[in-house]
């Protein structure tokens, strides 16, 4: 029987892999616009869950909103890469270092 | 006897921000260390391409304006998602649903006006 | 409570909306030439929105009356405090913006417009009476704060300034969100009101959990230690103007939902969420002090003075108590007006052609070429420093007072100690602007706007604020009160 706490574990865990996706990339700001939608859809695993867990619909409805924010978030994350990109020449993670101290 | 307990909180605090400013600093570090063993030469760095000097650079990027696109469908697809709901709600709503999703589509398109007028659509 | 009731309460809301998306069109069609026109218009905007929302403060608005779409929304003399300061300091990022962009052929019609709904959301953050509208309120002004910070799209520095804003924002709403997520499944409600009803009997670990994640990604976006790191990069890289707007509004609404989400929805349980706040602010006061002390550019030095102030901020909310609240109120007040003083001041620094001096080797002798702005950094170096005759003493006053009437008498001594230390850097500013030689590199003549401004805020954060205690003190007394009686 697959329970409350098998949602709960699973969103955890891609939550914690969302996270680590950001800080260990070091090849590509992309990686981290996914790793970013991953944390976004853990969150959503866990309101559906629990939303059908409590038989209330507030949590589905709360990610809808989650999964139109995230889209409106990746757009933006991507126009302003496509601006980075244009002035540096490349997305690679360690040279977004312009700024040190 | 203190009660340890209430010390709870501020110990998963303190394990939530440890953790991610360890990451910060030492995942990098590590991944460095592991994947570093790194002894270019010319001919680990040549591409191989069936025996053939490569024709061009593999790697050879995306047109910016495809990005473009991509943006504005993101945006218009997905705000879709709320059409959906509410047209199979609609009755339990009302006008008072049917009005709101107006207003949401009034500005939906006051942001395809504004993407026309700035020549997003436009591919040349 | 009726629809037409619950819209007339959000009418400063609606004001916003549709005036950002008519100020949007028109921009778009007249052109990028008409910026400064669609800059006025917005500022004109958000005094009317003021108008709108002052009464509910003056009359100390609270209780079921102010509660619109069955608790989604409140519009009490909380919000309202927070909404006018909040409204003051997109007004002043606004006024300072067509002669900075200008200079660099980038004004656009955009900018007044993005400004428009990043206040509308940061309202919607202080408004919040659910979790749902916390999340929209907040998400709309980080959208915007995102581009806000890479709009000068040919300067490398603003566009990484945005890309580390936006990875970090976007980790910081995805911690909150899973924090949000938690709790709903722990307490299964989303209101305020639910959540510490459902809190009241007890806290199972799933929602402590809950919770803490929603501090910490509260923390990060106030920038409170431990998670700071992203301030001074953003603040260095994103245009000054830009940089004067994140400094103050968006602090504003994100310590005034803090201090929503802490004591009204986790009102139940002060035990859990006390500590916390107790050690982010006295780390972010020792951090804010410290990191200071070795940087070189005066943005990055005012960045981690803004740290440094979260701290102090937080040591009200530690007390969570009614005193402690207003106290917090008054502190804000009074940074805003630091704050933008100090990086209107910093927008003033220009050399021969007009290009901005950042650095702060650059400013030295300042007194003897330009007397009167020397004047006016120094009066907010001091003030930021809480050295009496100020009135950035009196926020550092009333915050210790709290505290202590709290019974938190350690915490007081510890942060008036790091207060000692914090005052180093910025007297080490005026010395250096006083009694050094001077390098003759700031000669750029200011607009007429950055001069009234800074001196609004000089003559707010000088002696003659003291003035204004009463009648400051007094409201945010009744916000205080009003938002201990949603609790």
């Amino acid at each position: 029987m697959i329970g409350i706490e098998h949602y709960v574990v699973v969103s955890s865990i891609l939550f914690v892999l969302g996270v680590l996706g950001i800080f260990l990339n070091r090849k590509n700001v992309i990686v981290i616009l996914m790793a970013i939608e991953l944390i976004l859809l853990a969150v959503n695993i866990n309101l559906v869950a629990f939303s059908a867990f409590l038989g209330d619909l507030t949590g589905q409805i709360f990610a809808m909103f989650v999964l139109t924010v995230a889209a409106g978030e990746a757009a933006i994350g991507l126009a302003i890469l496509v601006i980075y990109f244009r002035g540096r020449g490349s997305i690679t993670v360690d040279d977004v270092n312009r700024m040190r101290g | 006897m203190v009660d340890l307990s209430q010390y709870l909180p501020i110990l998963i605090f303190m394990g939530i921000a440890l953790a991610l400013s360890a990451a910060f600093i030492l995942l990098p570090m590590g991944v460095a260390r592991l994947t570093g063993a790194h002894k270019p030469d010319a001919e680990k760095l040549s591409e191989y391409e069936c025996g053939f000097p490569a024709f061009e650079d593999p790697r050879s990027q995306f047109d910016v304006r495809f990005y473009l696109v991509a943006i504005l469908f993101i945006i218009f697809d997905l705000e879709a998602a709320f059409l959906f709901p509410w047209a199979v709600s609609l009755d339990l709503t009302g006008w008072a649903g049917w009005i709101t999703m107006m207003i949401f589509l009034g500005e939906l398109v006051i942001g395809y006006i504004y993407a026309w007028k700035k020549g997003a659509l436009e591919w040349e | 409570m009726d629809f037409t009731a619950s819209l007339a309460l959000i009418a400063p809301e609606i004001l916003l909306s549709v005036s950002g998306l008519v100020l949007l069109l028109a921009g778009a069609w007249m052109g990028d030439g008409a910026s400064r026109l669609v800059s006025y218009a917005a500022v004109a905007v958000l005094a009317v929105c003021a108008f709108m929302v002052a009464p509910a403060l003056c009359s100390g608005a609270m209780g079921p009356d102010t509660v619109a779409f069955g608790g989604q929304f409140r519009a009490d003399a909380f919000a309202s405090f927070a909404k006018l300061l909040i409204y003051a300091a997109g007004g002043a990022a606004l006024l300072v913006a067509p002669a900075f962009f200008e200079r660099h052929g980038a004004m656009r019609a955009e900018y007044p417009v993005l400004v428009l709904f990043a206040v509308l959301g940061m309202g919607l953050m202080v408004s919040a009476g659910d979790l749902l509208t916390l999340y929209i309120g907040l998400e709309l002004n980080s959208l915007s704060a995102y581009v806000l910070a890479a709009f000068l799209r040919t300067d490398e520095r603003s566009a990484e300034a945005g890309l580390k804003y936006f990875v970090l924002g976007a980790l910081a709403s995805g911690i909150l969100l899973f924090g949000m997520s938690l709790t709903y499944g722990f307490t299964g409600t989303t209101t305020f009101e639910g959540i510490r009803t459902a809190l009241s009997g007890g806290l199972s670990t799933g929602a402590l959990f809950g919770v803490i994640f929603m501090l910490a990604g509260l923390a990060f976006k106030i920038a409170a230690v431990p998670f700071h790191m992203w301030t001074p990069d953003v603040y260095e890289g994103a245009p000054t103007p830009v940089t004067t707007f994140f400094a103050t509004a968006p602090k504003v609404a994100a310590v005034g939902l803090t201090m929503r989400v802490a004591m009204d929805a986790f009102g139940k349980q002060e035990s859990a969420w006390q500590q916390v706040i107790i050690f982010a602010a006295l780390a972010s006061i020792v951090v804010g002090a410290l990191g200071a002390i070795g940087q070189v550019n005066i943005k990055r030095l005012l960045a981690y003075s803004s740290i440094n102030n979260v701290g102090f901020i937080l040591i009200g909310l530690a007390a969570a108590t009614q005193a402690g609240a207003s106290a917090m109120l008054v502190y804000l007040s009074i940074y805003v007006a630091m704050s933008v003083g100090g990086f209107v001041a910093v927008l003033m620094l220009k050399d021969a052609d007009g290009e901005a001096v950042e650095a702060i080797a650059d400013i030295a002798g300042l007194s003897r070429t330009q007397p009167l702005l020397a004047l006016c950094l120094a009066a907010v170096m001091f003030s930021l420093a809480g050295i009496p005759p100020l009135f950035g003493f009196w926020g550092k006053f009333v915050v210790f007072q709290a505290a202590v009437q709290a019974d938190m008498i350690a915490l007081a001594a510890i942060g008036i100690a790091a207060s000692v230390i914090g005052a180093f850097y910025y007297l080490k500013i005026v010395k250096i602007m006083y009694f050094d030689e001077p390098v003759n590199k700031v000669h750029g003549k200011s607009d007429w706007i950055h001069w009234a401004l800074l001196a609004v805020s000089a003559i707010f954060i000088s002696p003659l604020g003291y003035l204004l205690t009463r009648w400051l003190g007094s409201l945010a007394d009744k916000a205080a009160a009003a938002l201990l009686f949603a609790a």
